[in-house]
């Protein structure tokens, strides 16, 4: 099976008589960042939270590594272990300190030993540059790193993919950047992405591909150079205008 | 803006309704019946009989402790049938909500009274008849009701406390593959039994103060020594006394342990 990594095939979701994905089709290879754009409503949050099954699809299909994911005989619990999310509010367990966030999946789902989850925890909290606030909670962080904390959470699972539905949307101007940063260290080092933002420089700059979505529609998908050089649709032209205004 | 505010202010503050006025009254209030109560205990404290006290007092302890099981046994039982009500009421199965929810309004609906007489005069009829198995059904009778009617209360408490948890808390414990039981005990539950703390809490206290309806299935707590001194001696004030010392001596301790856990609750044991 020569599948690229991640593939919608199809895929067509509905709220109630809310047609919110129409017929989307998306290959995403090993090793790329796709960066999904469109104004808000237009369902990129939505086909993020359908590639993990937080919602359910109404017909097409959605496959990692050749393995259904929208197939309900697939044991979404194994599958989920392998795409890794971060969200828009964080969603950090307040209950629980830094460590204790990034230790907790490994530790109950894959039984790994405590002294080899933490250290695995450590070495993560150290790479989104958070070593030394392994021991506070989340209250006693500031958004932008209590969404690093929850980059390492979700890579402590030691994912395939990793989807990023607007994280930096709910920070202030000056803590977007650290998130960023951690965010660009992953796609060098090859992490696969799909990646749903408001930051066009980060678009620009990082993704292999750009994805705009309109009315749960893929209007156009592009190389970043040419997509904000030289979009095709109307739809970009008038959608990257907005952009540019401000 | 101004006139609005000048159009409601006559009413908050003049006149007699002042703040200071409503102030004052209320330490009025609070001196007047403080003396009062002060009064009665003076009253009281001449009618109590310290001999019939010293009587009486082991069979008080007696009650005191039965009662003190039945509350630790009960309170158990209730809080692990109340986390099982509101995950059931919770549920994504029409069934098992159903289930649930008839259980709580029959429970809330009815009176415990009720319910303790059902089970205790009830359910023996059922299984044998006079060839009922259970030897002093009614100590297993008031547990059995205590808890099936708390239980219902709990149940509440801990859905309204699921409830209060965030859903991007689930989303994302299933998110890092963790399974629906899973992510409900390491992540939601936890904060849901904080959010649910104080209510629970309350309902104790309110089983403790139940177990004085089981005078009526024969179960020999507080009142029920009560009346059998009463009935014997006609002094009230010995036995009453007794009793409240009692009930106080259930409930404050149960307060300060509930503070206690509503504090330790707390992430990092400080704010928030």
């Amino acid at each position: 099976m020569s599948d690229p990594q991640l593939v919608f095939d199809g895929v067509n979701k509905y709220f109630g008589e809310n047609h919110v994905l129409k017929d989307i089709d998306l290959d995403v290879e090993d090793g790329e960042v796709v960066v999904v754009v469109g104004p808000s409503g237009s369902g990129k949050s939505t086909l993020l939270r359908c590639t993990n099954r937080l919602e359910e699809i109404q017909s097409g299909e959605i496959r990692l590594e050749g393995v259904s994911l929208t197939d309900p005989e697939t044991d979404i619990n194994l599958l989920r272990q392998r795409i890794g999310m971060v969200f828009q509010s964080f969603n950090l367990f307040p209950h629980k300190t830094a460590l204790q966030n990034v230790t907790l999946a490994p530790r109950k789902v894959k039984g790994i030993a405590a002294d080899d989850a933490e250290q695995t925890a450590r070495d993560l909290l150290q790479r989104v540059g958070l070593e030394q606030k392994a021991d506070s909670y989340p209250h006693q962080l500031s958004g932008g790193q209590q969404q690093r904390v929850a980059i390492a959470r979700a890579l402590a699972m030691r994912p395939h993919v990793m989807l990023f539905d607007e994280v930096t949307s709910a920070l202030d101007p000056e803590l977007v950047g650290e998130v960023l940063s951690v965010m660009r260290d992953l796609a060098d080092e090859g992490m696969t992405m799909l990646v749903v933002t408001h930051e066009m420089g980060f678009a620009r700059e990082v993704g292999d591909r750009i994805v705009l979505m309109a009315d749960g529609e893929k209007v156009e998908e592009a190389q970043p150079e040419e997509f904000f050089e030289n979009p095709e649709t109307d739809r970009a032209k008038q959608f990257l205008s907005k952009f540019l205004e401000v | 803006m101004a006139d609005a505010f000048s159009e409601t202010d006559p009413q908050t503050n003049t006149g007699l309704l002042t703040d200071r006025n409503v102030r004052l009254a209320g330490q009025v209030v609070a001196v007047v019946f403080a003396a009062a109560v002060l009064y009665l205990l003076y009253r009281i404290a001449s009618l109590v009989d310290l001999g019939l006290l010293e009587t009486i007092f082991p069979r008080f302890v007696d009650a005191y402790l039965l009662v003190l099981f039945i509350f630790v046994v009960g309170g158990v039982l209730s809080v692990i049938l109340g986390v099982f009500v509101g995950l059931g009421r919770i549920s994504r199965s029409t069934l098992t909500r159903g289930v649930t929810v008839g259980y709580v309004e029959f429970f809330r609906g009815t009176p415990l009274l009720f319910q303790l007489i059902v089970i205790y005069y009830g359910i023996p009829t059922l299984f044998g008849g006079p060839d009922f198995p259970i030897q002093n059904w009614e100590i297993p009778a008031a547990i059995l009701g205590l808890t099936l009617n708390h239980g219902a209360y709990i149940g509440e408490a801990i859905r309204g406390g699921i409830n209060s948890v965030p859903d991007g808390q689930m989303e994302a414990a299933r998110s890092l593959g963790m399974s629906y039981i899973g992510a409900m005990r390491e992540v939601v539950l936890p904060q849901a039994w904080r959010n649910a703390l104080p209510a629970m809490g309350n309902d104790q206290v309110i089983l403790i103060k139940d177990t004085s309806l089981l005078t009526v299935i024969a179960v020999p707590e507080l009142l029920s020594q009560f009346r059998d001194v009463y009935s014997t001696t006609f002094d009230p004030w010995t036995p009453i006394l007794l009793v409240a010392v009692a009930y106080l001596c259930l409930t404050l301790p149960l307060s300060y342990v509930v503070t206690y856990f509503e504090r330790r609750a707390s992430p990092g044991g400080d704010n928030e």
